[in-house]
This record gives structure tokens, C-alpha cells and sequence, in this order.
């Protein structure tokens, strides 16, 4: 058949093309007649859901350039900004969909075409015509007989898959032993030439904190008074301020001289890290009748009077204290740093 | 002297003398019982206010309703009672307004955490109870007018205050959460302004207590309306809010029931074509 002959209809030229690649169009039916009642009507439909969907993505510009959308607390019209964004959006994709559906459906003919498909495996000459196909490639490369080439070839391109893989996996890595990170916190005390100063405990807008200004059973949250202290910068200096009662102060006491940490305490003060010795987690849940700082992720529990050992759940190691005293002008500071590191394990951890 | 009277007695009888020495010796017993008793009744009463103290009206009252429901456990005078219940002295009107004003108080049973109920006193009552309380003991107050402060009130730096003070144990979303052995921080929802100013002041049960030189006033306030107008009365922009326990739950309704929804979709799909 020559597709070039100029008499023949384009549906043949089609139908021997696909002929050509083994496909046999064995049905053809169009759905609607051209021209009739059935085809305008579908013409119609599809045509309103495009210009629905036109329309609809024309809001939605309208909507994100010109509708108010700053956050007011009594609310007005910005409530709609977003849920009018979603819902324009929505019903114009929605509606573009619908039309393709539509068009695809009701109005293209209905056709069944067949493709044979040969049986079993690849015939054995196709096989071995292959596989020295292959052969013959490795051999002209040379490969075998010129190895200098095939390992300098190693040798260049592993780097530059490894370019490749830098710029992703290098921002994840951290040297943990930079300054000793990992072992210090904001409590540090500041060394100047010699002039040693006390880091303050500060509230989260940065008001230091005298003792008077807790009643027994009262706990704040504290940071160290330094620059950017109050920031993620020091995310692993939150420490816990606990005024304990006097008779569990007593204990306390006790307790910490018992494990090495002659006034630690402050009066009837505890300073304990915020952060669980299990997974990092807050564990700042103060229980002041039980005296128990308990973690809300994994329920672990530590007992305040004893030097915050673990009594409950998975974490295995007593919350870091911090050695608090009161400075001249009477706001209390951490006389030094933690003397453990902050938080959960990690491999380098004495 | 003694002839004086010598020559007196001599002129009278000895009988008459005899009745006139014992009559003399009555009169002078009763002299001293009468002082004695006086004495007694000048400073013995002095003693006595001291063991049973009369106090203001509203205190009196107060006494007598505690008399009847709270002195089995807390004892005389709120001494308190060894195993039973804790002394109340010094706790303040703040504790027993919040305590008796959300039915925690009385205890329908010793257990691990005193649960809200209906309140068994009425308003006027729980005001006397705490008017006695306040007067055996002090301790902190809910001043008046904690309503008219909350107009002013800054509703992000109460935000601020609430999620770094009170949301370890009352959650994001005020709905509460699990302590230790059976303990619990109780959901937010139903407190009012009054009882949540007196359970910050008071630090009821294992609740910390976050005096005024810790939370000024105002910052009370500020977590007050923070509480009420967004936790509270917050609307859920998203409908419905599954409890608001953040991303559990509604990962778990997006597998269930979105993931499902889409299993079945996918089968009518494929059902159709």
C-alpha cells in the first residue's frame, strides 16, 4: 500500500500506519452523527465546563491579588481569603477535568484496536544476536585488555557523583565536637580577660529572676541571660527554676550532698534541665505534690528531691542540674555551666 | 492591843465571842473564794477565745457549713487529719474557691485525683467557706473584678504565657493531659475566668502555684483571655477539631477514613472502565 497516494482518505493512511506497527484497528464507530441534536448538546456541556473553569481561575486571581487577607482577631471578609483560594482553585480544576472527561467520552469515536503480542521468550537468535551485541561493546571499549582506563575512569567520576551528592547530604552533617558543643551550655560563664562573670537565669522576655518573686510549689522556665540567649541559638540551656516546699528542699539538700553537689540548691531552689535524658523531649510536666518531673512524650518521670534520678519510663540517666546561687544584686545565676551534657545520649558522651 | 481587846471580850459572853470568831472566819473564807473567782473570771475567758475564736458573719457561717461537711477530713479548726485530708490552713479563699467551686470539694472518694463534678455548695455558701478558710489561716485571694481585666487584656503575649507555662500539662489546645500514676491536668474547656485566676493563685492539687510576683495580674489576665477566646471559644477553622490533639489523631482519621474513601474510589473506578 503506498501511503503517498493522494486518493486515499486520511483514516486509511492512519489505519496503515498503525498496521505497519503490528496494531490492527478492527472497530471504529463514531459516537455522535456529525451535526446532529446529540452533538450539540454534548458541544455544550463540555463548552460550560471550560468556561466554568475559566471563570473559576479568574476569580481565583481576582481573589489573591485584590481580596483583604492581613489577620484581624473580630473577624471581617479576610476569613474567606484562604477557604475562597481553595474552593476558586478547586472547582476550576474540577471542571476543566470534568470537560476533558466529557469530551473524551461522549464525543471521540469509539474504537478497538489490537496489537499481537508474540508468545514465549525471545526467540533464540534474537537472544545470542544480543548478548554479543554486548559483548562486542565491552570489547571495543577495551576495557579488558587496557585496565589503567577503566579504573582512572573510577577514579574520576566517583568524585563527581559525589559533587553531586554533596550540596544534599552535606548541610545534614555537624561536627559535634566543634568547641565542644555538645558539652556546653549559655550557662557557661562568661570569661573575659580573666573577669569571670555568672550567667543570669531569665525569663522569656528577659527579666532576671529573684527568689522571692516564687511561692513554694512554683516553677518558671529559665534561660541563660546572654545574648540571643531567648532564641533556638541556646535551645539546649531551657532550664527548670523550682521553688520546692521546705521539708522537700531538706531533702533535696541531702540528697544532692549524697551525690557530690554541695550547694547546688540555692534555699529551697532547684535548677534542673528542661530536657529529657531520653529522646529531648520537654520534660517540664511539674508535679508539685509528688515532686516529680514527669516528659510527656515517653512518660518518663524524675523524682525532684533526688537529684531528678529517673523513677519511671525509658529515660536512664538523672536530668543535668544546674549550680544555682543568688549575685549581688539578688537575681539568681548559675554559679557554673552544667558539669553534664544536656539532653539524650550520644556516642562521644563519657 | 491585845489588853484592848482582852477587856473588850471580857465585857461579852464567850459564847457570843465564839460565834462572832467563827462568823469572822466564814466572812473571810468567802472574801478569798469571791477573789479567787474573780481572778479566774478575768483572765479565764481570755483563754477560752483563744481555743474557740468567734469570727465575722460570713466566717461564722462558714464555720458551720465546714463543721458539717469538711471536718471529717480536714479536722478540726482545718488542722487537718493524718491519712485523710491535708491541713487548710494558710491555703486561702483562692483554694477553696477553686476547690468547692468546681465540685472537686468534698471528695466523693479518696483517689488519685480529685475530679470535677457539680458543685455541692451553692455560690453564697462556697463565699462563707472561703470567708472561714481565710480567716484561720490567710493565703491568697481572687480579687474582685478579674472580668473587667480581661478587656485590656493582650491576647499573644497570653499566648506566649500559656504555652510556656501551661501547655506542657494542659496541651496546645487546652484539652489536658496525662500525669503521673493515674493523676491528670484537667481539660480547660469548662474553667471560668474566676476559676482558673484562683487555681493559677492557689496551685490546687499537683498544679504549680504561680503567685503574683511570679505572673503579675495582668499576665494572669492575658492567659486568662488567651484561654477563653482562643482555646475556649476558638473556632476549629477545619470543622471538625477530632478532640484537638493535634497530628494523631488526624493522621489516624486521614488513613482511616480518607485512605478508605480512596480504596473505594479507586475500586468504582475501576469497576466503571
Amino acid at each position: 500500500m503506498d501511503v503517498n497516494d493522494p486518493r486515499l482518505a486520511r483514516f486509511e493512511v492512519v489505519r496503515e500506519g498503525a498496521r505497519r506497527d503490528d496494531i490492527e484497528i478492527v472497530h471504529y464507530e463514531p459516537q455522535v452523527a456529525a451535526g446532529s441534536k446529540a452533538e450539540r448538546r454534548v458541544v455544550r456541556t463540555v463548552t460550560a465546563f471550560f468556561l466554568v473553569a475559566g471563570l473559576s481561575a479568574t476569580a481565583f486571581l481576582v481573589v489573591y491579588i485584590w481580596w483583604p487577607w492581613r489577620y484581624r482577631l473580630v473577624g471581617g471578609i479576610e476569613e474567606y481569603y484562604t477557604p475562597l483560594l481553595g474552593l476558586t482553585l478547586g472547582i476550576a480544576l474540577l471542571t476543566l477535568g470534568f470537560g476533558v472527561l466529557v469530551w473524551g467520552k461522549r464525543l471521540l469515536p469509539k474504537e478497538v484496536s489490537i496489537q499481537d503480542r508474540h508468545e514465549g521468550p525471545v526467540p533464540a537468535d534474537d537472544r545470542h544476536i544480543t548478548g554479543q551485541t554486548m559483548m562486542y561493546m565491552a570489547d571495543e571499549l577495551g576495557v579488558k585488555r587496557r585496565p589503567l582506563l577503566g579504573v582512572s575512569l573510577l577514579a574520576g567520576l566517583l568524585p563527581v557523583g559525589a559533587v553531586v551528592a554533596a550540596p544534599l547530604v552535606g548541610g545534614l552533617i555537624k561536627d559535634p565536637h566543634d568547641d565542644r558543643e555538645l558539652f556546653r551550655t549559655g550557662f557557661a560563664p562568661a570569661d573575659d580577660d580573666g573577669a569571670v562573670t555568672r550567667i543570669r537565669l531569665v525569663r522569656e522576655d528577659r527579666r532576671p529572676v529573684r527568689p522571692l518573686e516564687l511561692l513554694p510549689g512554683a516553677q518558671v522556665t529559665v534561660f541563660p541571660g546572654i545574648p540571643h540567649g531567648v532564641s533556638n541559638q541556646y535551645a539546649d540551656s531551657v532550664t527548670l527554676l523550682i521553688r520546692l516546699r521546705a521539708e522537700d528542699a531538706l531533702a533535696a539538700r541531702e540528697n544532692n550532698r549524697r551525690a557530690g553537689k554541695q550547694d547546688w540548691m540555692w534555699g529551697d531552689f532547684i535548677a534542673y534541665s528542661k530536657i529529657c535524658t531520653h529522646a529531648g523531649c520537654p520534660a517540664s510536666l511539674y508535679e508539685q505534690q509528688t515532686n516529680r518531673l514527669l516528659c510527656p512524650c515517653h512518660q518518663s518521670q524524675f523524682l525532684i528531691t533526688d537529684n531528678a534520678r529517673p523513677v519511671f519510663g525509658p529515660a536512664s540517666r538523672p536530668l543535668p542540674q544546674l549550680p544555682i546561687e543568688v549575685d549581688d544584686e539578688g537575681f539568681f545565676v548559675a554559679s557554673s555551666d552544667y558539669r553534664q551534657p544536656i539532653g539524650p545520649d550520644f556516642w562521644e558522651r563519657p | 492591843m491585845a489588853a484592848d481587846r482582852g477587856s473588850r471580850s471580857r465585857r461579852r459572853t464567850p459564847a457570843v465571842a465564839g460565834a462572832r470568831r467563827r462568823l469572822g472566819a466564814v466572812v473571810r473564807l468567802l472574801t478569798a473564794l469571791m477573789l479567787a473567782g474573780g481572778v479566774y473570771a478575768t483572765f479565764a475567758p481570755a483563754a477560752r477565745a483563744q481555743e474557740e475564736p468567734r469570727f465575722s458573719g460570713a466566717a461564722a457561717q462558714g464555720e458551720a457549713l465546714f463543721n458539717v461537711g469538711c471536718i471529717t477530713c480536714h479536722g478540726r479548726s482545718a488542722g487537718g487529719v493524718e491519712g485523710r485530708g491535708p491541713s487548710l490552713v494558710g491555703v486561702g479563699a483562692a483554694s477553696v474557691e477553686f476547690q468547692v467551686g468546681t465540685g472537686r470539694m468534698p471528695l466523693a472518694r479518696q483517689e488519685a485525683q480529685a475530679l470535677r463534678k457539680p458543685p455541692q455548695y451553692s455560690d453564697e455558701e462556697i463565699r462563707q467557706l472561703a470567708a472561714y478558710v481565710q480567716e484561720i489561716g490567710g493565703g491568697p485571694v481572687v480579687p474582685d473584678g478579674v472580668e473587667q481585666q480581661l478587656d485590656d487584656a493582650d491576647l499573644a503575649r497570653g499566648g506566649e504565657l500559656f504555652r510556656i507555662n501551661c501547655s506542657q500539662c494542659h496541651a496546645f489546645g487546652g484539652g489536658g493531659g496525662a500525669l503521673s500514676s493515674g493523676k491528670f491536668a484537667p481539660s480547660l474547656y469548662p474553667a471560668s475566668d474566676r476559676t482558673i485566676y484562683a487555681a493559677m493563685l492557689s496551685g490546687p492539687q499537683n498544679m504549680p502555684v504561680f503567685g503574683d510576683s511570679q505572673l503579675t495580674p495582668e499576665q494572669k489576665a492575658d492567659i486568662i483571655a488567651y484561654i477563653q477566646q482562643v482555646v475556649q471559644d476558638g473556632r476549629d477553622p477545619g470543622g471538625f477539631n477530632l478532640g484537638r490533639y493535634g497530628p494523631s489523631t488526624e493522621g489516624l482519621a486521614i488513613f482511616l477514613v480518607g485512605i478508605v474513601a480512596l480504596v473505594f474510589a479507586s475500586l468504582w473506578i475501576a469497576g466503571k472502565s
